[in-house]
């Protein structure tokens, strides 16, 4: 018993730790593109005219589009030796996954974007302040959807706890893994949670958006 | 080690060769010995004559060159490898010992897998022996030399401690394949879920970073990586399918007399176990080399007629996929674009029986996945909503903990978890592969659905609206309408996922059809296409439904 908890702790927490900073990057890079992108698209939409319907269906194809089918698209749509400006164009896992969770984080962004705005032209800067909770909260579903790159060999934790899942021999070990798992990503998704709500208590309540549901 | 290797190889070969020219004397008159120096006399005797006429056969025109060119690998560890000018492996060696028998020198001319039929239509190569699987459908490209001088098969490769033994025991197992290999399609059949890769030679590195639990590739490729004393400590091969017989091969038109010549040769070096020494020397697999020579030393096929024997050689693969009856006109149909519209679609899916089989179960099994998931929502949403608004403390406190617990879980781990404690209960199979993922999708999108249904609970009973039961729970429903909508819409959005737990919706059934055909850009699209179409109509569907909840709502307020 000492023997697997030493285990445990030298070789197979490290690299689920290695593996939810890779959660957490994917959805550092998802959230940055997506607030660019998001907040033109919010700006297209706030301003009228032709980029307001342009933005506006942007917006709802992004909104429709299944992440997981993205990650696909991206992964094998791409040649391997396509070239932008002389760069190589060749997506790594990582970023097959970031650019996959974008539709969901511009479609997410745009909407509190444009809320915000909204808010700030009729005056109540504290309203607009919603949008920094907002963000946080679509931050922390990006790192829960961050998960699907398992399916594609990427080594983030879910894809570490799969691993480690194959080699034990009953279903009571694999769902005590499995729980594990469940508590590691719920305590800073909990967190964040506790923390967006807090914010916005203290925003006293001006506005209250929809909340985001996860990226699929 | 490796002059010494040499040193060694053509030793053997030097006894071999020996040993098949000294007891020539003894020969029946219908052995291939004979036949074969029959044919090469014939051919010096019309020298040198032959050698400046365009339609002379290859076989003259070496003869005549004193030089065979044999295209070969650069880079198949143990088989085909080039170190400078200078190439090792069983293949190369099995050319030069086909030099020494026709007593020419050997030319190596670098071929891969593109190449290599190319290079012999162009008349750039006189004969190819470059890993070269024999199947239906190169028969129309090249002429096969019989019989064959090797077999590889496709064989699964993980940890030593994994509990694979046979096939069945792939089943919702993940393997990491190349695209193109013929034998996906029987993983496919089989039920396992394949991870696609471009190059085999990426496929030890993601078995040892982990990314990969199992692989399946060609005997031949892993044979390199299982002389590495570390790898083949930690793992092993599982078991092994889809046999395909190697060829070498020669030009189909000009080429009728070396094409003779060199059947005779391999029914010789099978016979007197020179392909069987050269293996050995080279530490390659030797089983199907012994079955061979055992094959050829019998009387029924040691004879000049031997190597169109259909009892002593190997039929090649039949790698030709039954088309459908409409693939003429899809094929027709991709054409015409190409030429009006300049635009290069390929529907696999469409053109043969296996692929278009696949993919209306898949798009079949997807319709029932997204009705199921949306359903098992609304299902969800209604009994966590009661759950959670209950007046009983612990129904409500059980509720929350498992809302709280399924916020908590990565949906790809909700999943999993769904699939381990179905499959506990119930053998692997389609039906249970989409209950549990249905199970799943609605659990996840239930539970935050339900919250909502809750909280509007919670406000209706704040500002003590005159209703209770039926009436409550419906007015709370049309209250929290743009919030249960928003789940079932990511509900019918996360279907998908479920073919990482072998759903065999439409994306498992499009990564099957892509492993064994081509064409993945066009595919991927159409699969994009057809889940935001399938989305939109849901969200269509969905705004209409939120439409008639929240005009309910709002006719009860006007009669409140």
């Amino acid at each position: 018993m000492s023997g697997q908890l030493s285990l445990f702790l030298s070789d197979f927490l490290p690299r689920f730790l290695r593996g939810m900073a890779v959660n957490f990057e994917i959805a550092i890079i998802a959230l940055v593109i997506g607030l660019a992108l998001g907040l033109l698209l919010a700006l297209g939409r706030y301003r009228g005219g032709l980029a307001r319907g342009t933005a506006a269906s942007a917006v709802a194809l992004m909104r429709a589009a299944p992440t997981f089918v993205v990650m696909f698209f991206l992964l094998n749509a791409i040649p391997r030796d396509m070239t932008l400006f002389g760069m190589p164009l060749a997506l790594s896992g990582i970023m097959a996954v970031a650019l996959s969770l974008v539709p969901y984080s511009a479609s997410y962004i745009s909407d509190a974007g444009l809320d915000a705005m909204r808010h700030w032209h009729d005056g109540s800067r504290l309203g607009a302040l919603l949008f920094l909770p907002n963000v946080t909260r679509a931050f922390f579903v990006l790192v829960m959807s961050s998960s699907a790159g398992a399916a594609i060999g990427v080594t983030e934790a879910i894809s570490v706890i799969l691993r480690r899942a194959e080699h034990l021999p009953s279903l009571d070990e694999r769902l005590l893994l499995f729980a594990f798992g469940i508590v590691m990503f719920g305590i800073p998704l909990q967190l964040g949670f506790a923390l967006v709500s807090y914010v916005q208590r203290r925003l006293n309540r001006i506005s209250r958006p929809a909340e985001p549901a996860k990226a699929a | 080690m490796r002059r010494v290797l040499a040193a060694l190889t053509a030793w053997l070969l030097s006894a071999s060769l020996w040993g098949l020219a000294a007891p020539l004397q003894a020969q029946p008159t219908n052995s291939p010995d004979l036949a074969l120096k029959r044919l090469l006399e014939e051919a010096r005797a019309r020298m040198p004559a032959a050698c400046s006429q365009a339609n002379a056969d290859r076989l003259v025109k070496i003869l005549c060159a004193k030089t065979i060119r044999i295209g070969v690998r650069d880079f198949y560890p143990l088989f085909g490898t080039r170190d400078g000018d200078k190439r090792e492996g069983y293949e190369p060696d099995v050319g030069r010992a086909i030099g020494r028998m026709l007593g020419v020198e050997v030319e190596f001319v670098r071929v891969n897998a593109a190449t290599r039929i190319p290079l012999l239509a162009e008349d750039r190569v006189d004969l190819v022996i470059a890993t070269m699987g024999h199947n239906t459908q190169r028969d129309s490209q090249a002429r096969f030399i019989r019989p064959h001088y090797y077999r590889s098969e496709t064989i699964v490769v993980g940890p030593k401690e994994a509990r694979v033994t046979k096939m069945a025991d792939l089943t919702g197992r993940t393997l990491c394949v190349t695209i193109g290999n013929l034998s996906n399609a029987e993983l496919v059949s089989q039920g396992a879920r394949l991870m696609l890769f471009d190059e085999a030679g990426v496929l030890p590195e993601r078995l040892k970073d982990h990314t990969c639990s199992l692989a399946a590739q060609d005997d031949s490729f892993f044979a390199y990586y299982f002389i590495d004393p570390d790898f083949a400590a930690a793992y092993a091969s599982k078991f092994g399918f889809s046999q395909v017989p190697w060829g070498m091969a020669v030009a189909r038109h000009g080429s009728d007399e070396l094409g003779r010549a060199l059947d005779l040769i391999s029914q010789i070096f099978h016979r007197d176990g020179v392909l069987l020494d050269i293996a050995r020397v080279n530490r390659i697999g030797t089983g199907f080399l012994e079955e061979q020579q055992k094959i050829w030393r019998g009387t029924e096929c040691n004879t000049d007629s031997g190597s169109t024997n259909p009892a002593c050689v190997l039929a090649p693969l039949n790698a030709q996929l039954q088309p459908t009856p409409f693939a003429a006109s899809v094929s027709a149909f991709e054409g015409w674009l190409e030429a009006n519209a300049h635009i290069e679609l390929a529907l696999p899916m469409l053109k043969t029986a296996p692929a278009w089989t696949v993919f209306k179960e898949g798009v079949t099994n997807s319709l029932i996945l997204i009705a199921g998931a949306l359903t098992a929502t609304v299902i969800f949403a209604v009994l966590f909503g009661a759950a959670m608004a209950s007046r009983l403390a612990p129904v409500r406190w059980l509720a929350r903990l498992v809302t709280v617990t399924l916020q908590s879980s990565p949906i790809v781990l909700t999943l999993v978890i769904a699939a381990t404690i179905v499959h506990a209960f119930f053998d692997y199979s389609d039906a249970v592969a989409l209950a549990a993922s249905i199970a799943a999708l609605g659990l996840a999108n239930g539970s935050n659905a339900g919250q909502a249904l809750s909280e509007a609970i919670g406000t209706l009973r704040a500002e003590k609206a005159p209703s209770h039961g039926a009436d409550l729970f419906s007015r709370a429903l049309a209250r929290s309408a743009t919030q249960i909508v928003a789940f079932l819409i990511n509900a019918a959005k996360g279907t998908p996922i479920a073919s990482f737990i072998g759903a065999p919706e439409l994306l498992s059934a499009l990564t099957d059809i892509t492993s064994f055909s081509s064409a993945r850009a066009t595919t991927y699209t159409l699969l994009l296409i057809f889940y935001t179409v399938v989305v939109m109509v849901v969200v269509w569907l969905c705004g209409k439904l939120r439409g008639y909840l929240e005009g309910r709502q709002l006719r009860t307020a006007a009669h409140a």
